[in-house]
């Protein structure tokens, strides 16, 4: 279970306050939903709860099933399970894609305590998963994200997330730049993880997502803090009817 | 502290103390007094055997060298150099001159387990060649991938080389130079000094008067060397000053790959070495040149470590040539170094792949030349230095078109990676067109490790330093792919190991 | 130390001894001797000075215009845009009486040095200060007061018709300023030897639009060096375009030395004839946070010889810079030359500078693809070389601006393609 207690963050290199005092549960095996407009702190809010050093916590914690990941690094807190599907996703020139998929499943195995995963049984649990979402074999042999459309990167994501095992997925706009079939796949990829109890933070402007992946509870994000909380309805009544309306009821 | 932070400190403290080849073989070795003058250069010579023709083309270089006033137009900072207080020969004292080991037997096996440390596999490859019917088994050999010949030169002398015999069948000669001067003087006689001339720079003219060992290949027309070709070179001995020279000619439509590979134990004094290397290429042949230097580069205070002032040079002489040269240095406390080609040519090509890896007070100099003369020459650069600790890092370079190099192309990328604030890095190209029909393409970037890379990565769970070592192989990964496979495995555990603390 | 002295720096030495009646309150005579001293000492500096590397001033001036401190030919010029302030120097001397409040601006005989913010270098290669200290007779201090927003383009004339002048422009911008100034460096085709400096200070959260058109004949040899400073937030941008000169040795220093401050340069070299144009530029980043783009666009034709030496330096102060610079040249005749040196000097790890350096003559399917369309060679030659430049000067803001730069430029291309 994700916790989030008044949650204070700054931009570290100007020090401007973006969450002012954030509260927020999901439990096991929730999905919830966070949508607001633009600048809200909807970003802010995925890299805060991957570790970025480029943001500060001032007030309040994170738990993640009962313990504070405040002081872990990005990478401990992914052997915790939580998985940062980004917005973009970073281009790394020389990394091959597959090489990285390999260090890091094992790295992550290790740090669970699992044993190294052996070279056939990676590679056939990448391919399942590849074919799944209409990758092919040889994007994988290409340097991570170098070059790929936006639709190629954001399944290279899933994969990485189907691969990785995470109990818990921030999905930072995933929909952005899909196409309806692209939208399908990386859906599809999304309930399967659903289905064994992974809880998921899907982070969206539109609820387009929504339609694909039906989320137990919904949040308004608005100027740094949830102004609203609900169920599906929510989502359908912002995209009816806009944030101005729930915005302006929070602010008076 | 943070990780980052944290690593950087474990650069700056154990990164360069840890040198894995600083091991010395204590063979007993037989050494010419310090200092050098005409006599010194005659004892060199007599000591080789040399024809009378070499003794006078040496001396005539040491009076050369005696009117040319040392570089200083590069930006390495050392104390000047005693050139009186090296020796400038050494060689392992059981070593004949007149009864160079045929067989590992022969070689002193202190020797051979220095170079079973360094990984070079003389021994294997002696197995192979010593079976009976070896030819039978040789030119079954021929045509698989993976074999090496090598040739060895420890200080001053070349103490082995493999497979000479077998390549020889083939019509190609591969042996140390000293040799070549004696078995082959016509050949020597005609090709040395007409890349580098003898007088082209302070340490080429050095490297003529006192130059002690190398290799000389030769691939006749139309053959394609059936299996790389390697040097391994060592300094071994204190005070010694190492002039290595080889001379690689690759006639009509032949094609070679060499590869050399430098070690030095660790020493606290300044090691000298000045090697001149001139290749030449005739129509439709091609020399690949790969080079992975580790000398020793001094400890963490930045004493002792070996300075390297390299000449390296190709001639692309007949049209639709190609010479391409690919470097990993990460060793020496001083590299001078600006590997060439000489695109003479029509549609001749030169290549240029370079890693160029400083930590501790390590100090780089290095880049390439690309002189396009003829027409339709084409040349690429790519570049990529990585700085840590307190060290400087320099990439220079020349691309020039003259006159009649009409439709000239060249594409330059050279990149810089800075880890830590105390080490520097540097791009001086020189960039020239003398005429309207060339295609030049330059792009230089200066940079540390991105954060939102590294953050990137170590969100799918990959700990600090191996998200840097992921990031540094990524980075040197184009360079790293022109090296034979053999030696890209080693050319990567290189990098690693002198980077080490800082990328795992 | 020098054996033999070129006929140039004979004459050089022997002006000095007939200077006279050079202001000392510009630069006392103490300072003239020391700079004098210097120029002694080191001459014209030849091709082995690796900063001239490719401007072998020894061997390419092998005679210097004669020098008067009574040479009277021309008069100033309309301004380039009606309404622009006028300050202009005509053979040495102020001439204009222009008053511009709230600026402060007054002819530099008559200003004592350490009134000015001109920094002296003597050193070795720095021939340029050598030379204009000892023989500077001229020139225009120019300072902006705080929080003045300039509507006027203040237009600094240097006009040069044959012999020889040395000047100097000292321009301070005062704290939250904007000021646009136009420089024009201009001269007939009578054989003219000059030097300029301008040093210029731009105090926190200036900023300014400063453009160099320089029109000179086809025998003038000018030796110019444009050194700026700029405070916290300040910002400049320097726009450039070399239209006639014979032999111009351009230097460009940039000191950020305040965090955040910005410089950007957008340089044009239209080279025909003989001329031969050297842009030396060396911008340094001392303080955080401070970012750099310097775009450099060369057209050679005939048997002109561009020359770009650009280095960025980036000190270990100055963490979080963005530097970029990128030169591309454009050679159009077979027997054209053009050299670049773009350097990288870097002394901080969390930077991000990136140089790029591209030479290539007109694309022929272009060039095939216009003419198809019914234009000429001539015509689509124009056109493609326009396309090329013309990018320089977009996006300055100011539409009479670059009104008049695209004339600046169409003039060239009418006469010279």
């Amino acid at each position: 279970m994700l916790e989030i207690n008044n949650l204070h963050v700054q931009v570290a290199e100007t020090g401007i306050e973006i969450l002012h005092g954030l509260d927020l549960v999901v439990k096991n095996a929730e999905t919830a939903a966070i949508m607001g407009p633009n600048g809200s702190g909807k970003s802010t809010l995925s890299y805060i709860l991957a570790g970025h050093k480029g943001y500060k916590v001032t007030q309040g914690d994170i738990f993640y099933n009962g313990q504070s990941i405040l002081g872990m690094n990005p990478a401990e807190r992914s052997a915790l399970g939580i998985f940062l599907g980004f917005q973009y996703p970073i281009e790394i020139p020389g990394l091959i894609t597959m090489e990285f998929l390999k260090v890091a499943i094992n790295a992550l195995r290790k740090a669970r305590g699992q044993t190294e995963l052996k070279v056939p049984e990676f590679i056939n649990r990448v391919k399942e998963i590849a074919k799944r979402l209409s990758i092919s074999m040889p994007m994988l042999k290409r340097p991570l994200n170098v070059g790929f459309s936006g639709g190629e990167k954001k399944k290279i994501e899933i994969l990485q997330m189907s691969l990785l095992d995470p109990t818990f997925c921030v999905m930072d706009e995933t929909d952005s730049g899909l196409d309806i079939d692209a939208l399908k796949i990386v859906a599809d990829g999304m309930n399967r993880l659903r289905s064994s109890q992974c809880s998921f933070l899907i982070i969206t402007h539109y609820q387009r997502l929504l339609d694909y992946i039906n989320p137990d509870t919904v949040h308004v994000l608005s100027k740094g803090k949830i102004v609203r909380s609900g169920d599906r309805d929510l989502a359908v009544y912002v995209e009816k009817n806009g944030y101005a309306n729930i915005i302006g009821v929070s602010c008076g | 502290m943070s990780a980052r932070a944290e690593t950087i400190r474990q650069v700056q403290e154990i990164g360069v103390d840890q040198y894995q080849y600083g091991f010395e073989t204590n063979i007993e070795s037989e050494k010419a007094p310090k200092g050098l003058d005409e006599n010194i250069i005659r004892y060199i010579s007599d000591r080789k055997q040399e024809p009378q023709w070499m003794l006078e083309w040496r001396l005539s270089a040491y009076n050369r060298w005696l009117k040319i006033k040392e570089p200083t137009w590069s930006r390495l900072q050392y104390p000047p150099i005693a050139f009186q207080d090296y020796h400038y020969y050494a060689t392992p004292k059981n070593i004949d001159q007149n009864m160079l080991p045929q067989s590992l037997e022969d070689v002193d096996p202190e020797l051979l387990v220095t170079y079973e440390k360094l990984g070079i596999p003389l021994r294997e490859q002696e197995i192979l060649a010593g079976v009976p019917e070896k030819d039978r088994v040789f030119s079954e050999n021929l045509s698989r991938s993976g074999h090496v010949a090598v040739d060895a030169v420890f200080d001053s002398v070349s103490v082995i080389t493999t497979f000479k015999k077998e390549l020889a069948q083939v019509g190609i000669i591969f042996c140390s130079i000293s040799e070549a001067i004696r078995e082959h003087s016509d050949l020597v006689r005609e090709y040395m000094g007409s890349v580098v001339p003898v007088a082209d720079n302070f340490y080429s003219a050095l490297n003529s008067s006192v130059f002690t060992d190398g290799s000389f290949v030769y691939v006749p027309k139309g053959v394609r060397c059936p299996m790389e070709l390697s040097t391994y070179f060592r300094i071994n001995e204190r005070n010694t000053g190492q002039f290595e020279r080889t001379l690689i000619i690759a006639d009509e439509g032949a094609y070679v790959s060499y590869l050399e590979g430098c070690t030095a134990p660790q020493r606290d004094e300044n090691q000298l070495h000045a090697a001149v290397v001139e290749l030449i290429v005739f129509k439709n042949a091609e020399i690949k040149y790969s080079t992975v230097q580790n000398w020793y580069p001094g400890d963490k205070e930045g004493r002792g470590g070996i300075y390297n002032f390299v000449t390296k040079r190709g001639d692309c002489r007949g049209s639709h040539s190609k010479i391409s040269w690919t470097q990993v240095e990460t060793g020496s406390a001083l590299t001078w170094k600006y590997p060439s080609c000489l695109l003479k040519g029509d549609h001749s090509r030169g290549e240029f792949y370079s890693i160029a890896v400083s930590n501790g007070y390590q100090q780089i100099d290095s880049g390439s030349k690309m002189i396009h003369l003829g027409k339709n020459t084409s040349s690429r650069i790519i570049s990529k230095g990585i700085s840590a600790g307190f060290s400087s890092n320099t990439y220079r370079g020349k691309v020039s078109a003259h006159r009649q190099a009409k439709n000239a192309r060249n594409f330059t990328q050279c990149d810089s990676l800075l880890i830590g604030h105390d080490c520097s890095a540097h791009t001086i190209p020189y960039i020239e067109a003398k005429n309207a029909q060339v295609q030049f393409e330059h792009e230089a970037t200066t940079s540390k490790i991105s954060d939102e890379q590294l953050f990137y990565i170590m969100q799918r769970g990959i700990l600090e330093e191996e998200a840097m070592a992921l990031l540094v192989n990524g980075f040197v990964h184009e360079v790293i792919q022109k090296l034979p496979m053999e030696f890209a495995v080693e050319a990567q555990k290189l990098i690693s190991i002198s980077l080490e603390g800082s990328i795992g | 130390m020098l054996i033999d002295r070129t006929q140039a720096e004979e004459a050089i030495i022997e002006n000095f001894l007939n200077s006279d009646s050079l202001p000392n309150l510009l630069f006392p005579r103490e300072m003239r001797e020391a700079a004098m001293a210097a120029f002694k000492e080191h001459g014209f500096p030849s091709r082995k000075r690796e900063s001239w590397h490719y401007t072998d001033l020894r061997n390419k001036l092998t005679r210097i215009s004669s020098y008067s401190d009574d040479h009277n030919d021309g008069r100033p010029i309309l301004p380039l845009i009606l309404g622009n302030v006028l300050f202009s120097v005509v053979n040495g001397k102020a001439v204009s009486n222009s008053v511009l409040p709230p600026v402060f601006c007054t002819p530099l005989a008559l200003s004592p040095s350490r009134a000015l913010n001109i920094l002296r270098d003597f050193s070795i290669t720095n021939v340029i200060s050598q030379v204009n200290t000892a023989f500077a007779s001229d020139g225009w201090r120019i300072n902006v007061q705080k929080d003045v927003f300039l509507d006027n383009i203040i237009e600094i004339q240097n006009l040069q018709n044959g012999g020889q002048s040395h000047t100097c422009f000292s321009v301070s911008v005062a704290e939250d300023s904007r000021a646009t100034i136009l420089e024009r460096q201009l001269g007939d085709d009578q054989e003219s030897f000059l030097s300029s400096v301008s040093d210029i200070d731009l105090a926190e959260g200036a900023e300014v639009l400063w453009i160099i058109i320089r029109e000179r004949g086809i025998l003038s040899t000018e030796l110019n060096r444009f050194y700026a400073r700029l405070d916290k937030g300040a910002r400049l941008k320097l726009v450039i375009i070399n239209a006639g000169l014979h032999l111009l040795r351009q230097e460009v220093h940039i000191d950020l030395n305040g965090s955040r401050s910005d410089f950007q340069l957008r340089c044009i070299n239209l080279l025909s004839g003989e001329s031969h144009a050297d842009t030396t530029m060396k911008i340094r980043h001392f303080a955080r946070s401070t970012t750099s783009k310097e775009m450099i666009r060369n057209i050679a034709t005939d048997t002109s010889c561009g020359v770009f030496q650009g280095m960025v330096q980036v000190l270990p102060t100055g963490q979080k810079t963005d530097a970029k610079m990128l030169c591309q040249s454009l050679i159009l005749s077979k027997d054209a030359e053009c050299h670049a040196k773009p350097e990288l000097d870097i002394f901080a790890d969390d930077i991000l500078c990136g140089h790029g350096a591209t030479f290539s003559t007109i694309d022929r399917n272009q060039l095939f693809y216009l003419m198809t369309r019914g234009l000429t060679f001539v015509q689509a030659k124009a056109v493609l070389v326009k396309c090329f430049i013309k990018e320089q000067i977009e996006g300055i803001g100011q539409e009479d601006i670059e009104k008049a730069l695209h004339g600046v430029l169409d003039h060239w291309l009418f006469l010279h393609l």
